[in-house]
Formats: structure tokens, C-alpha cells, sequence
């Protein structure tokens, strides 16, 4: 009916999210498709680090965000994050690390829980290519080296400059502009 | 501007703690910004009034939380890839200024309403109808709710637009709900549940503050339907007495699993970040409306003597 549906409440997305779902190929149809899903997810929590296929790990992505939004939103006293959690973490033990261990930690966060990196390409290999799927603040040394400074770069040293005395050539040739006019009145 | 400016900064601590408080609270919240102050004495004033719990002291204006419910067609059409929002934004404040001009009130499906409409073709020039809203839908400029009645024995239905030049007065005669989301399956129901007498006057509520729910379950005639009603997990239908296999069936074809697909519920509705801003853009607007409305009420008869 083109109208949103207002029975539950929640939590925007940090990740880009696709209009259309992605299809996996699965006998069992959308359940099947929901199955293989839980499994990535439950993994994830678990290994908070986990390397598989391209799609898979993009579609895994948006559910593990999901999960943890609705938990950092709802806490766990809410009926329907509980049934959610019981139903995508296959280890029981997980929904306890869900709660107490990632709602603290991604409480203050600005910006998305998970991260995706694509990963090496193997020749020959798997045609989609590989991705590694990691929970951000997990304990495993970074996948990407740390952003570098790239201030003190000499061509970086060099345009500074040249914009800074753009600007003092532009404030002169204003202030010669403004004195006549002053003079006249 | 302004408001939307302060509500952005805000809305990152705000949005966790502010759905954990009570409805008490927070209908506070609403009552400390006068609705004829301009939005930023509102945003200034709330800010030293309300008492946030958040550390970072910032003002913001915020909307009651059953604005989603009164008003759910001031939120987009969720479907992302028709999402556009300088489209939504121009709409909103195409609504609002149409809801200056006619009185739109709150209703739900299952209250009774009458719609007058301009007809040139009716010998007085209009032509009003009153039946009970089974279904309402659409967003932005489209929204649409249907009215039904049954009229010398035949069930009449009129899809009215909400936002249509040609309406010229809703009045809303019973406001309460049903049961359920949408009440197609009247319908296939004995014709006394859908019948309401045209010179039917506007109930009086005694307590305005919530709304009835209206618990009667209705009876639906035998088979054939327009619809398989037993597949729909219908809460305000009598018991439909069918043969065990149509049951078996609706089993079959059921789609447990939807319930948990929080994707499919994401892509379904608004986060609710998103209505936050829509409904804080509005609310000032709508209450103004109201509360001179109330003072244009209360001079009428007093201006008559």
C-alpha cells in the first residue's frame, strides 16, 4: 500500500544498503536463503573475523548490523530483539556476548559495527572473489595499515604554501579595493 | 532551518535514549514548546525547559511518538529506489499548506467518517457520503483511505484522496479502531456489520487522550470469497468453519520465516531516525493548525449570540 509499515521502530543503517536483496541459490527457497545467512552471522559474532565469498558476506553484513542495532536500541528486555537474537546466533552462548559484550562496545559508536574488506583474488578461483568480514574493536591486528600523514608530503608543503599566499595576494588587493571607498565617504 | 540543523547534531545521542523513555516523559516534552512560537524561541525555550538526560545539553525539538500513528502519511514511500527527498520535502509542505485550508482529522481504519465532496452533477452541488474506513493507504500527496457503507441493500466503497482539491470537509463521526490493519474481509461480511445511516451525528469522546479499540469480531458469510481470508491470520473474524484442508493448506503456504528476515523489515519501513526529523519538521505546523482551529471553534458560536 505504499505506506511504511510503523509497527516496529529502528535504527538506521551506517552501511550503504541495496534497494533489492540479494538471491541466493538454495533448494529450500528464502528460507534456505535465511538459513545460510544465519549461519555467516553466527559466525561472525562468534570469530568476529571471518574470510568467505563476496555476496555472501555483503548480504551477512546488513543482517549482523540489524541484529546489533535493534539489541543497542531495544536492550535485552525486549520480546521481539530477543526471539531475533535466539533465532540468528545458532550458539546460545552468543546471545550473552550479543548483549553484554557488543552493546557496550558499540554503544558510542558513530559509524558502522562491521567492516568489509575485499579480499585476495586466487587464480583460478572463486569467480566473485573473496571478502573478510570483521566486527570493528575486535582483538586481531589491523587488515589495513593505519592512515599515514600525508601533511608534511612535499608537493602537500608546497601547495600550502601556495595557497596561503594566494590569500594574503587576495586580502591585499581587497584592502586596496575598500580604502578608496572609505576615502570617499 | 534552524531545527533541522540542531535536531542533526543531536540525533546521535539522542536517538538511543530518547525511545527508552516513558510516553509520559515525553509527551512532556511536547507540551513545553507553545505551538504559535516560531521554530527557534521553540527550540531555545524547550532546550531550557526540558530536562534531557543526554550529556551534550543540546536543544532539540521532538514530536510526540504517536504522530507515526495519526499521521503515517507524512512518512515517504519506503521503496528505495523511488526515494527522492526534495520530492518528499516539497509534498510535505504541499500537505501542510492543503491541511490549512481543510481540517483533516485524526482517524484510523474502522472509524466511521463522512466525506463531502464538490459534485457538479448533484442538484446542491455536493455530495456527502458516511461509511466506515476499512483500509488506508498511500504516501505523501496520494494518500487514500476507503469508506464503505451499504447503501438500499448494495455495499458502496469510495476510495477518497486525501489530499484531493475536491474534497471539502472530513469529519471523522467515530473514531476508533479495529482489531485489525485492514478490514477488506467486511466485504464478504453479513451486510449489518458495514451498514450506517447517512444522518449519523458526531459521538462526543470522553477521554481524548486514547483511542478506543473496538474488539467485535465479525461474522462472514459462506464461501465463495473475494479473498482466502483464513490465509491472513485475521484477529476480528469469527471462527470460519471451513473443512480441516483449507487449513492444512494455508499451513503449506505460509512464510514463517518472514518474521525474521530483519532485512525485509528494514527495506519495509522508515528508520526511525528519519521519521524523528520528518515528524519535528511538521509537528509545529500541525499544532499551530489545531490550536487555531480550537480558538476559531470557540469564537464561532460566542460571535453567533
Amino acid at each position: 500500500m505504499n505506506q511504511a509499515d510503523l509497527s516496529k521502530l529502528v535504527s538506521a543503517l551506517r552501511i550503504a544498503v541495496k534497494p533489492k536483496p540479494r538471491l541466493f541459490a538454495s533448494p529450500e527457497g528464502p528460507a534456505g536463503r535465511l538459513r545460510k545467512l544465519k549461519a555467516t552471522v553466527t559466525a561472525l559474532v562468534k570469530y568476529e573475523r571471518i574470510e568467505l565469498n563476496y555476496p555472501r558476506a555483503e548480504e551477512a553484513q546488513s543482517y549482523a548490523e540489524r541484529l546489533i542495532s535493534d539489541a543497542i536500541r531495544n536492550g535485552d528486555c525486549h520480546k521481539h530483539t530477543m526471539e531475533m537474537a535466539d533465532y540468528w546466533l545458532d550458539e546460545k552462548q552468543l546471545i550473552h556476548k550479543l548483549f553484554k559484550v557488543l552493546v557496550p562496545r558499540y554503544k558510542e559508536y558513530n559509524s558502522s559495527y562491521t567492516k568489509l574488506v575485499l579480499g585476495p583474488k586466487t587464480y583460478p578461483g572463486y569467480y566473485a572473489g573473496t571478502a573478510i568480514l570483521e566486527l570493528k574493536g575486535n582483538p586481531f591486528p589491523a587488515l589495513q595499515p593505519a592512515t599515514q600523514n600525508y601533511h608534511y608530503w612535499l608537493h602537500n608543503v608546497l601547495l600550502g604554501e601556495a595557497k596561503r599566499e594566494f590569500r594574503v595576494a587576495k586580502a591585499e588587493t581587497n584592502a586596496n579595493l575598500s580604502e578608496p571607498v572609505a576615502s570617499k565617504n | 532551518m534552524l531545527r533541522r540543523v540542531v535536531l542533526q547534531t543531536f540525533r546521535q545521542g539522542l536517538a538511543q535514549s530518547f525511545f527508552k523513555r516513558n510516553a509520559a516523559s515525553l509527551s512532556e516534552s511536547a507540551v513545553t514548546q507553545h505551538p504559535i512560537e516560531t521554530s527557534e524561541e521553540a527550540s531555545e525555550k524547550s532546550g531550557s525547559k526540558q530536562k534531557n538526560g543526554d550529556e551534550s545539553g543540546n536543544t532539540v525539538v521532538v514530536a510526540p511518538p504517536e504522530f507515526r500513528f495519526m499521521y503515517p502519511e507524512f512518512l515517504p514511500d519506503p521503496t528505495m529506489e523511488r526515494r527522492n527527498k526534495l520530492k518528499e520535502k516539497l509534498e510535505r509542505m504541499d500537505m501542510l499548506q492543503r491541511r490549512s485550508i481543510i481540517e483533516i482529522p485524526e482517524f484510523y481504519t474502522g472509524s466511521i467518517m463522512a466525506v463531502t465532496v464538490a459534485d457538479s452533477n448533484s442538484p446542491n452541488k455536493f455530495a456527502r457520503f458516511v461509511g466506515i474506513c476499512i483500509q488506508r493507504g498511500g504516501s505523501g500527496l496520494q494518500a487514500w483511505f476507503i469508506l464503505r457503507n451499504v447503501v438500499d441493500r448494495q455495499g458502496v466503497e469510495i476510495l477518497y484522496e486525501m489530499y484531493c482539491p475536491l474534497i471539502q470537509k472530513i469529519e471523522v463521526l467515530r473514531l476508533e479502531r479495529r482489531l485489525d490493519e485492514s478490514l477488506l474481509y467486511l466485504r464478504d461480511a453479513l451486510p449489518e456489520y458495514s451498514t450506517f445511516p447517512f444522518e449519523m451525528e458526531a459521538e462526543r469522546r470522553l477521554n481524548n487522550s486514547v483511542v478506543p479499540i473496538n474488539p467485535i469480531k465479525v461474522k462472514l458469510r459462506p464461501r465463495p470469497w473475494l479473498e482466502r481470508w483464513e490465509r491472513q491470520n485475521l484477529q476480528g473474524v469469527e471462527d470460519l468453519n471451513l473443512p480441516q484442508r483449507y487449513y492444512d493448506r494455508a499451513k503449506e503456504v505460509a512464510k514463517p520465516w518472514e518474521k525474521y528476515d530483519l532485512m525485509l523489515q528494514y527495506r519495509k519501513t522508515i528508520p526511525a531516525e528519519e521519521q524523528e526529523k520528518i515528524y519535528a519538521e511538521v509537528h509545529s505546523q500541525l499544532q499551530q493548525q489545531d490550536l487555531k482551529r480550537k480558538i476559531k471553534r470557540r469564537r464561532g458560536p460566542s460571535s453567533e449570540q
